[in-house]
């Protein structure tokens, strides 16, 4: 019961942030309100923690909270595990968010809606019943559209990046609002619990439709290929805390619900159900990556990799489920276990990535890579904070990154031969995406550190950035300090991954990991030691440092600028630019990114052979989003202006709307009577 | 010293010079038998092979090539021009002799020189 007593704890103290932050004045609202929601973080923490160590849900019922459902919070191990992640994310967020907070955070309306946002996001993973989780869900979708707008007034994109987030988010609220009422309505209970009991006994088409609609609305959460969209739209508007949460957060809270709703809920389903998931979760690791790797907005390409990271969860996700379907409940565990530690990963390193993508603009005003660079020796600590986090996602050893995409790995080789011709052909196709996308996010990653923090500065903002406030760094260090060490003894989160896949898969007994230093897979041939890894890395860069001091024949090395043809005016522009990297990439992959390129000759008067000046653009849009949602969009535009007619404005024509609706009612009514 | 990388610069040389150093490098003369190389880079080379007066537009990138050139590195300097300016003496665009804008180690006389007196200074840096 005091789990309980902390988990209500926890959100009244969530909703106490958010009252500080609107009653406050504006010295104190931030650090008042980031106070309230460290302790509500604490209070979840440990309410989770609690839960983990008992392996035992616990159940919190209240009738009068919310009409004629009542609320119902149930926490279970593998929300336990996602409240921790969001605890991870949120603790370092709010504490960049003291930092930040003059840079929008801290008008009356961010300062109220921020602390709710986190509250939400603690409590999605406790909801027990649909009417909660959908209140919760919605509270959260709301606020993160709030602060998104922050900067509304002053921008258009802004404004822009707040409609496409508000569709998707809520075309996706509406498909999973629909999938839960089917379930409801046929298990005669909205409680989680009851209709756990009864989906599984549903029609197979009923639950086809149910895991089909809730995949649409929580893969837009999640940012899955083709609801991505909002994603790099958003991403980069949103003020750096909230994207950090957003990205880290937010979007592993997607993934949770087509858990919940395939695992937890319908039990699992058919082969066919898990391959649709499978090539969501690879085309969105391509795309994702691939989109990274050619933008040159760090925030775009920081959302687009979001996008890459999502896909390969998903994949692990589509993986676990096909093995459940054909009965190998070792693999499913092992991919679902890849799963969530790929999904910890993201939100350590990606929320490092995006705070620090925030430093960056905080320090220079810009977030385009091809106006910056010089910034490691400029904001050196920012910039070897964001060095390393970029090497965690890039799935480096001795960093946390490596060790998911390794657990993924493992499974998936695993699963070579399982007895079903469709997924005995997906599963190959997954390693090899799995494979191109780490090394399209190593390209990504090396253009955002050796463009961003490398080189000459492009622009004078950059060449006269200075290192941001010491919270702002602080923070961002102790999401690095996560990817280190759970790159180094990744076994401390195993435990509670290991419960969180139980709870998911019910069916498994034996521990899925041999727990101690190493890593080892039960039953299977996959061992990897990464304290050992790590040191033996360590040793060698130790010793190729003193081999180099002790052979070195010269003692001063003489520095000069670097070669250049010898030429007099070396300026920035000579350098490699975002664009210049990943032209090759683009290039390659013209076929998907499709890039519009527009090349401009304009000759003098009196001879075409003299040309006066050349124009060329280059920009990569989302070819999705230009193909599937700008008809939708002309579409919708072009009914609603048919629509218009209807309304001309005349009193007249209204009360004739109203007479006519009235006797077709009274006719159909005699008819039907 | 048995073998030397060169880098050519031409500092504003009427392409005499050059024509002689081609032939140096070329099957007749063939400089490379004693160990000398044309590179394209001064960080890749030993020394700077320099012909021709030193032109105002050159005298910057001069500076920085023999900058560029790891130490210990010699700077040859070949032709007349290169020596005294030759006849371009006193023009408008010449800044000075090579001497003038960096310290040459080697100089080697004609107008252009013969490839034999490029080869024979060259082997007496090499000592082949």
């Amino acid at each position: 019961m005091t789990a309980g007593v902390l988990v209500v704890a926890g959100a009244l103290l969530g909703l106490g942030g958010a009252i500080a932050g609107a009653l406050l004045p504006k010295g104190w609202r931030v650090r008042a309100a980031t106070a309230l929601i460290w302790a509500a973080c604490g209070c979840e923490a440990a309410a989770a923690i609690h839960v983990l160590a008992i392996d035992r849900p616990i159940v919190l019922r209240s009738t009068e909270l919310l009409p004629f459902t009542g609320v119902t919070l149930v926490l279970n191990s593998l929300g336990a595990f996602f409240v921790l992640l969001v605890v991870m994310v949120a603790v370092p967020a709010t504490l960049y968010g003291i930092g930040y907070a003059s840079h929008g955070l801290d008008t009356r309306t961010a300062a109220c809606v921020f602390p709710l946002f986190v509250t939400t996001l603690l409590l999605v993973p406790t909801a027990g019943s649909v009417a909660t989780f959908m209140a919760l869900w919605e509270l959260m979708a709301l606020t993160s559209l709030l602060l998104v707008l922050v900067d509304h007034s002053a921008s258009e994109a802004s404004r822009s990046a707040g409609t496409w987030y508000a569709v998707l988010t809520h075309v996706g609220a509406a498909t999973i609002l629909v999938a839960f009422l089917i379930l409801a309505a046929h298990s005669g209970g909205q409680t989680f619990a009851a209709i756990a009991v009864h989906a599984r006994h549903l029609a197979s088409g009923v639950r086809a439709l149910v895991f089909m609609l809730a995949l649409v609305g929580f893969g837009s959460k999640a940012g899955a290929v083709p609801f991505h969209v909002w994603l790099p739209k958003a991403h980069p508007e949103a003020p750096s805390p909230v994207s950090a949460l957003m990205s880290g957060a937010m979007v592993a809270l997607g993934v949770y619900g087509i858990v919940l709703v395939g695992d937890d809920l319908l039990g699992g389903g058919p082969v066919w159900w898990w391959l649709v998931v499978l090539v969501l979760g690879g085309a969105s690791a391509l795309f994702g990556s691939l989109h990274a790797a050619s933008s040159t907005d760090l925030k775009r390409l920081l959302a687009y990799s979001t996008t890459d990271n999502i896909g390969l969860v998903l994949l692990a996700v589509g993986a676990a489920g096909l093995y459940d379907a054909t009965r190998h409940p070792l693999l499913a565990a092992l991919s679902l276990v890849s799963a969530l530690v790929l999904l910890f990963n993201h939100a350590a390193f990606k929320g490092a990535l995006f705070l620090s993508a925030g430093s960056v603009q905080v320090a220079t005003g810009s977030r385009d890579l091809d106006r910056l660079g010089g910034l490691l020796r400029r904001m050196p600590q920012t910039g070897a904070l964001f060095l390393v986090a970029a090497a965690a996602i890039s799935a480096l050893p001795p960093l946390n990154g490596f060790i998911g995409e390794w657990l993924l790995f493992q499974s998936l080789l695993h699963g070579a031969v399982i007895g079903s011709t469709a997924a005995d052909i997906a599963i190959p196709l997954a390693v090899a995406a799995l494979a191109l996308t780490a090394g399209l996010t190593v390209v990504a990653f090396v253009k955002a550190v050796g463009i961003g923090f490398l080189g000459r500065p492009r622009s004078e903002s950059a060449d006269e950035a200075t290192e941001v406030p010491r919270t702002m760094r602080l923070a961002v260090g102790l999401l690095v300090a996560v990817c280190v060490v759970l790159g180094v003894a990744p076994t401390l989160i195993f435990p509670a991954v290991e419960r969180a896949v139980k709870t998911a898969l019910p069916g498994l007994g034996t521990r899925i990991l041999a727990h101690g230093v190493d890593l080892q897979v039960v039953g299977l041939r996959g061992m990897l030691a990464p304290a050992a890894l790590a040191g033996s890395l360590a040793g060698a860069v130790v010793g190729i440092m003193v081999l180099r001091r002790a052979l070195s024949r010269q003692p001063t090395p003489r520095v000069v600028e670097a070669w250049g043809c010898g030429r007099q005016l070396q300026t920035a522009r000579m350098q490699y630019t975002a664009t210049s990297f990943a032209e090759p990439v683009q290039r390659v992959f013209d076929d998907v990114l499709r890039p519009v390129q527009d090349l401009d000759v304009t000759h003098v008067a009196e001879s075409r052979y003299v040309i006066e000046s050349v124009t060329f653009a280059n920009t990569v849009d989302d070819a999705i989003e230009r193909s599937l949602y700008t008809p939708v969009i002309r579409a919708v535009r072009r009914w609603g202006q048919v629509a218009r007619r209807l309304q001309p404005g005349s009193v007249h024509r209204y009360l004739a709307y109203g007479l006519g609706a009235l006797v077709i009612l009274l006719v159909a009514v005699a008819v039907m009577g | 010293m048995g073998s030397l990388q060169l880098r050519h610069v031409d500092a504003g040389s009427c392409n005499g010079c050059e024509i002689e150093i081609a032939s140096v490098f070329g099957p007749v003369y063939d400089a490379e038998r004693f160990g000398t190389r044309l590179v394209a880079s001064p960080r890749h080379a030993d020394g700077v092979l320099v012909t021709g007066p030193v032109t105002r537009n050159m005298a910057v990138p001069l500076k920085k090539t023999v900058e560029a050139t790891p130490q210990p590195r010699v700077v040859i300097a070949v032709g007349d021009c290169a020596h005294d300016c030759g006849v371009f003496r006193g023009g408008y665009g010449v800044v000075g002799s090579v001497n003038d804008v960096v310290p040459v180690d080697v100089s080697i006389p004609g107008c252009p020189p013969h490839p034999t007196a490029i080869i024979e200074a060259l082997r007496g840096i090499t000592r082949r």
